[in-house]
């Protein structure tokens, strides 16, 4: 719990810190202006605004097809990504999954999360030398810029 | 601590505290991989090592070359079984084997225990269900789990891995097909084939192929099999009737002549017996004729009883062919590389360095003429042969005096001669066969049946009278026989089994305790401490 305002207030001047020209920004504000008419064109209100953030907000974690689908949405973003590399198999998985995905998800894409089946997509995995799942990978600008491997423990009570 | 984690990788991306930057490397194989034909046509093979079969054997061999400097790559491939299942990276004992096989055999044996438990005051309701999905589904991820770590293996001794079904060109290449149809050509100084075995379909009985299923399905079945007629007499027959039964299902296995072929018989008797008296149908010398399926999707089976010819039948839900295996050489083109094999069994003819008839080709595992279909002994062999290859050691193969066990509800560990391999060998008049039957401590206040629980000890009569067989029934006979199959390498005899003191109390110390010899004619039965 702690831990969790922690990484809150952490993120918040992480996110006041950061540059206007953010790649989502933009998209924003273009939905918020008056739309050019065109012929046969819907037109885009401010109104029509708010379920546009909300399903961002829901597309901030996204599962890998194949290859070229990580090539595209992760090495190639422009946005960081965070790559969960999981397997069905792995109990840990299951738990951190979903605390990093609210985690991300109130970044409000400023990074988004991709994730992995390592069974699936096992060539993928062993390219970025994942042995331990869950691996965790920070991917920018096509380079991986921070890893970790988390190790859950419970009491065998509990 | 998650959070926590999840803060540093945020962190880190947003570039202040990145402590590296790395992208992978491309692919190392690129450069062998097109150059195989033509460095191959050079004289100059891509590897030192090509061992075609991802299973026991060949991934020992592959990774101990590695270890040892050499340039080494995998070619493993699964073959959808007729049902269509499909596995990943390590073999028939990791996939549909050993593994899976014995996983479901403690799940059968703690229902047991759960029986057991009140007696010894525990609040347990005496009929307690069992899910078979549940059960599966965590056996499947358990095997998947080593699927995985196989690879890694792989990838960290840095052997490469193709997932390609492999064929000789002639007798340096090997040609690989990926299950999308890409070919690649790979050449290599030395090659092993370790390719396994897969269970025979009786194809000549109708309806065979189309309505059973194998051991390579019984293990990835989400739904439970139901009521299941088991056909055949080999282990793997009795230890699957084994689990399905303690599991609960109505289990029926029919045997066209005698059980466990090639084990001591008159323990393979007692094997069965157990079984017959603890929920297990028998149908003994009888052959299926015919499995049809019914419009509500059951099985009518019908067989033949051969004594006396009359006929049998009965509905099912599943039928597993459990009546032999056939070594997987069909598809290698061997001919292309002239390596011989026996026409009867399929399997590749070996030397004792387990050498092909092409002096560079070797064959380990179930797939070589002669070898027991074993896990521990197409690991080691493959180990030693590697050694070989890199100069390491001489040292051949011993395939003697390899322990095993059956992993049936009553548990079979063996390890030597059986009593006829032993009188055939030396002649009765030479051979002295201590015996007793026992009853395992908790067999006693849970009220179980032990009548087939029965140890014997085949030695030499003539001093030092050494061990030359040792035969347990009883639980977790695996252990039991493991250290004294020690013993029997180091030339035992029945006089230091003798001065051995046995662990109290135990099953294993009866072993210490043999002192009636079946000549001699008296009762075996131990009775108290």
């Amino acid at each position: 719990m702690a831990q969790r305002l922690l990484l809150r207030r952490f993120l918040a001047s992480a996110i006041s810190r950061k540059p206007p020209q953010s790649r989502w920004a933009p998209l924003i504000s273009r939905a918020l202006q008056t739309p050019q008419h065109r012929p046969g064109d819907l037109a885009i209100t401010p109104s029509q605004a708010r379920p546009l953030h909300t399903t961002r907000v829901c597309s901030t974690t996204f599962n890998i097809q194949d290859g070229p689908d990580f090539q595209d949405r992760v090495v190639n973003s422009e946005t960081p990504v965070v790559v969960d590399f999981h397997a069905q198999w792995c109990g840990p998985c299951k738990i951190l999954g979903p605390r990093l995905e609210k985690v991300v998800a109130k970044q409000h894409g400023k990074v988004v999360m991709a994730k992995v089946d390592i069974d699936d997509h096992t060539d993928l995995a062993i390219e970025y030398e994942v042995s331990a799942v869950p691996t965790v990978l920070a991917i920018k600008n096509g380079d991986v810029v921070d890893k970790f491997l988390v190790l859950i423990s419970r009491p065998f009570w509990s | 601590m998650a959070a926590t984690a999840a803060t540093a990788v945020l962190a880190a991306l947003r570039g202040f505290f990145g402590r590296f930057r790395w992208r992978p490397q491309a692919p190392a194989l690129a450069g062998g991989v097109r150059g195989a034909a033509r460095s191959a046509a050079a004289g100059r093979p891509d590897y030192d090592l090509l061992v075609i079969g991802g299973g026991s054997g060949g991934l020992a061999c592959a990774k101990e070359a590695a270890q040892l400097g050499k340039k080494v790559a995998v070619v493993d491939y699964v073959e959808p079984s007729p049902r269509g299942t499909r596995w990943g990276l390590g073999g028939t004992c990791v996939n549909v084997g050993c593994i899976p096989k014995k996983l479901m055999h403690h799940a059968a044996l703690l229902g047991a225990m759960i029986h057991d438990a009140p007696h010894y005051g525990w609040g347990v309701p005496q009929q307690v269900p069992h899910d078979w999905s549940k059960m599966a589904e965590a056996v499947q991820n358990y095997v998947k789990s080593l699927n995985w770590g196989h690879r890694v293996q792989l990838q960290e001794r840095k052997v490469s891995y193709f997932n390609m079904k492999a064929s000789f060109v002639d007798e340096h290449v090997v040609r690989g097909v990926t299950k999308g149809g890409k070919e690649t050509l790979l050449s290599a100084k030395h090659i092993v084939i370790a390719t396994g075995g897969r269970p025979r379909y009786p194809t000549e009985i109708e309806g065979a192929l189309e309505h059973g299923i194998t051991s390579d399905d019984i293990f990835w079945l989400k739904e439970s099999p139901g009521k299941t007629l088991v056909v055949g007499g080999s282990y793997v027959a009795l230890e699957c009737a084994g689990f399905l039964t303690g599991l609960g299902l109505d289990t029926t296995v029919m045997i066209r002549s005698i059980p466990l072929r090639g084990f001591d018989q008159q323990m393979s008797a007692l094997v069965t017996d157990y079984m017959a008296s603890h929920g297990t149908r028998f149908l003994r010398g009888c052959t299926v004729m015919s499995v049809k399926r019914l419009p509500d999707s059951q099985l009518q089976v019908t067989w033949k009883e051969l004594a006396s010819g009359g006929e049998g039948t009965d509905t099912f839900n599943t039928v597993l062919w459990a009546v032999g295996r056939v070594a997987e050489t069909r598809n290698l083109d061997l001919e292309k590389a002239g390596v011989d094999i026996n026409p009867k069994s399929k399997k590749i003819l070996v030397d004792a360095r387990e050498a092909t008839s092409v002096p560079h080709i070797y064959a380990i595992g179930d797939t070589a003429e002669g070898r027991p279909e074993l896990t521990p002994t197409a690991i080691m062999a493959g180990r030693l042969l590697a050694q070989r290859l890199c100069g390491q050691s001489k040292d051949l193969m011993d395939y003697d005096n390899v322990p095993t066990t059956v992993f049936t509800p009553l548990e079979y560990g063996c390890v030597g001669l059986s009593e006829e391999e032993a009188v055939a060998r030396h002649g009765a008049d030479h051979v002295e066969v201590y015996h007793a039957y026992y009853k395992p401590l908790e067999f006693t206040v849970a009220e179980r049946d032990a009548s087939q629980c029965y140890i014997k000890m085949v030695c030499l009569r003539k001093p030092p009278k050494p061990v030359l067989g040792l035969h347990f029934l009883g639980p977790n006979a695996g252990e039991v026989t493991q250290g004294f199959a020690l013993g029997i390498k180091c030339g035992a005899s029945y006089a230091q089994v003798m001065r051995t003191v046995g662990i109290h109390p135990t099953c294993a110390e009866e072993v210490t305790k043999l002192r009636i010899t079946k000549r001699s004619g008296m009762d075996p039965t131990v009775t108290g401490c």
